[in-house]
């Protein structure tokens, strides 16, 4: 048993959390755990392929996990970035949580793909990293493995989409998001995708065509995108989501580039740190908008 | 059962003339972005198929669109005209399906004349013909046989191809499958092939046995008896609530009905895919929520396929094609559910499965 299943054991035996929320090994690789019983925690692991982000559980719309009672939740560095954001933008209560946080070493790209690390399994989000020992949590645990091969696969592919025209870019991108089938994954995983109304599910008036269409399509991610700007904390979990492997990870990594160029701001793990939307400064760009 | 044989040449032949003919030919083909994955097409000659892997979705789309306008309105101050819109979908060949994914069409012609008879649907259908591919199985997501299906089954298809030395045997299954080869589907001069087959299908059904035991019979009432069972409480903590197995699956069904402005004078009213997974899905206009929770969506996707649908229809509302496990964000598999409420149920095992 490792510190980290003996602090589960300890968590829930104690009675300090009615669950914690961690991995597991599935039918299909990795998959998220919730384990309430103390004695069932040696199934807990973690390892390169606990790609998920765990954060998204915490979100308010969870209501089936909220009733099962206080949290303790296993996030990676990145992960711990969007507990800070659901505590910053007041969807959960520091109190009311309990968070482990784990040393990493970079993780694949799936779950399902195997533990080591090559520069073409590891995930475009490790790319950078610069919270693989978690800050914000109560309990750190496990030793901090190698850091993970470099990629710079998609900062490769940003670089060239803004070389291109605007026609060309249109145009990878019909094709990218033709393939969208509104399954909405993208916004489901999203820890930050907090609305409990959300636009693309409002009918009247339908702001966003509900049909997948271009337009529709289009419309959706870019209200998406544009609705995470200086929230997104990069886990990449809608990339990872979308069934029909649509590059979402670009979209979003490019918006968080703007929004630090901007206003020199990047989305943390400090929830008593003002996101840019959520504070005015009388020196906020504003060139942009005259 | 009637067995031809159809060399590369004849099927790249076969695909050149319908393609000339303005027949639509569908087939896996690569995808760009993805060199592992492979979607269902439109191709222009038989070289661009990709064959064999499980594309990333499933036929449905070419019978049942994900988006499908059927009528067209204009409006003038208070008066409002309709047009509809002729059902004239194209003719379209589907070449090198799955079975698992062909088998649905059979499964969903039930519900689709049910009620009543959906022109669009059966409008599709009749337009398009067939042509699966026998499956070697592909892995452990994999749970055809389990459901009624079969790496081997026919069920649905026109004809079945079935990889040899040298091309295809094309198992011809109906009329139309006849008229597609016609006189391309030359007969069988080396017996041993026959047997060959019979060796494949084997093989293929073995691999994908192991996967899941078969369904018995009595579970759909079972379910039924266990609507309040307690394994439900617990089983969706992980599901996300998105639609992404529902729109992969080759049986996922349900649709909405939209209507979408087009300009100042009018606009379409649409069909689209629909997904229970959804928390609006089930929104009454009051506000009131039957589902309210991931726990009464994902009972009810188990419950509309394995114990709704097989009681009104006599058939199971899955091929056992395994994509929703394939595609799940949160690590769901339908077929880890079936089987841990099998072994509730306390179900004898049938059939060759652990």
């Amino acid at each position: 048993m490792s510190e980290m299943n003996e602090l589960a054991a300890k968590l829930l035996s104690e009675g300090t959390v009615k669950v914690v929320i961690g991995y597991e090994e599935g039918p299909a690789g990795v998959r998220p755990a919730f384990i309430t019983d103390p004695a069932k925690t040696d199934t807990l692991i973690f390892d390169s392929r606990c790609v998920q982000n765990l954060a998204v559980y915490l979100n308010p719309r969870r209501s089936h996990v909220a009733v099962l009672g206080k949290v303790a939740v296993i996030v990676k560095g990145c992960d711990s970035k969007a507990v800070a954001g659901l505590i910053r933008e007041y969807q959960v209560k520091r109190e009311d949580l309990v968070i482990i946080g784990v040393r990493c070493g970079g993780v694949v790209r799936r779950a399902d793909m195997a533990a080591e690390l090559t520069a073409d399994t590891v995930s475009d989000k490790c790319q950078d990293c610069d919270v693989r020992e978690p800050k914000f949590c109560d309990h750190l645990v496990l030793p901090l493995p190698p850091a993970p091969p470099m990629t710079t696969k998609r900062s490769d592919k940003i670089a060239e989409l803004l070389k291109m025209t605007a026609d060309e870019r249109w145009a990878f991108w019909s094709e990218q998001l033709g393939r969208c089938i509104r399954c909405h994954a993208c916004r489901e995983v999203c820890p930050l995708c907090t609305c409990v109304q959300c636009i693309a599910d409002k009918n009247r008036p339908q702001w966003i065509p509900t049909s997948a269409t271009l337009q529709g399509d289009v419309m959706w991610q870019m209200t998406r995108v544009l609705h995470l700007a200086g929230r997104c904390v990069d886990c990449q979990e809608c990339e990872r989501a979308c069934p029909l492997d649509i590059p979402l990870g670009l979209l979003t990594k490019y918006v968080a580039q703007m929004v630090e160029k901007r206003f020199d701001y990047k989305a943390g793990d400090d929830p008593n740190v003002a996101a840019p939307m959520g504070e005015y400064r009388t020196d906020d760009e504003e060139g942009f908008i005259l | 059962m009637t067995i031809k044989m159809v060399s590369h040449a004849d099927l790249a032949a076969l695909v050149a003339e319908l393609v000339a003919a303005n027949t639509q030919v569908i087939a896996p083909v690569q995808a760009k972005e993805n060199p592992a994955a492979t979607d269902y097409k439109q191709i222009q000659k038989f070289e661009d198929a990709t064959l064999g892997l499980l594309p990333r979705r499933s036929i449905k789309e070419f019978l049942f669109p994900q988006t499908e306008v059927f009528l067209r309105y204009k409006q003038h101050k208070g008066d409002v005209t309709l047009e509809e819109i002729p059902l004239a979908p194209p003719k379209q060949v589907i070449i090198g399906a799955k079975p698992c994914d062909v088998a649905s069409t059979d499964i969903l012609d039930k519900v689709m004349n049910w009620d009543y008879r959906d022109e669009l649907w059966f409008a599709h259908r009749e337009a398009t013909t067939i042509v699966s591919l026998l499956c070697p199985g592909l892995d452990n997501n994999c749970f055809c046989t389990s459901v009624g299906a079969g790496p081997d089954s026919t069920s649905g298809s026109d004809a079945m191809l079935i990889p040899v030395d040298g091309g295809y045997l094309a198992q011809i299954v109906t009329e139309k499958g006849k008229a597609l080869f016609g006189a391309r589907a030359k007969d069988v001069t080396d017996s041993k092939l026959i047997a060959k087959v019979e060796e494949l299908r084997q093989e293929a059904r073995k691999k994908v046995e192991q996967n899941l035991p078969v369904v018995p019979a009595e579970m759909p009432q079972w379910l039924a008896d266990n609507f309040a069972n307690a394994y439900w409480d617990t089983l969706a903590l992980r599901c996300h609530g998105c639609g992404a197995c529902t729109f992969v699956c080759p049986t996922c069904h349900c649709f909405e009905i939209a209507d979408e402005r087009e300009n100042v004078e009018g606009g379409v009213r649409r069909r689209n895919w629909d997904a229970c997974q959804t928390g609006k899905f089930t929104v009454h206009t009051s506000g009131h929520n039957p589902r309210n929770t991931q726990k009464e969506r994902f009972r009810q996707r188990v419950m509309h396929k394995f114990s709704i649908y097989p009681q009104r229809f006599g058939e199971v509302l899955c091929t056992g094609c395994g994509r929703c496990a394939r595609v799940c964000p949160g690590g769901m598999s339908i077929q880890e559910a079936v089987c841990q409420l099998m072994e509730i149920a306390g179900a004898e095992p049938q059939g060759n499965g652990q």
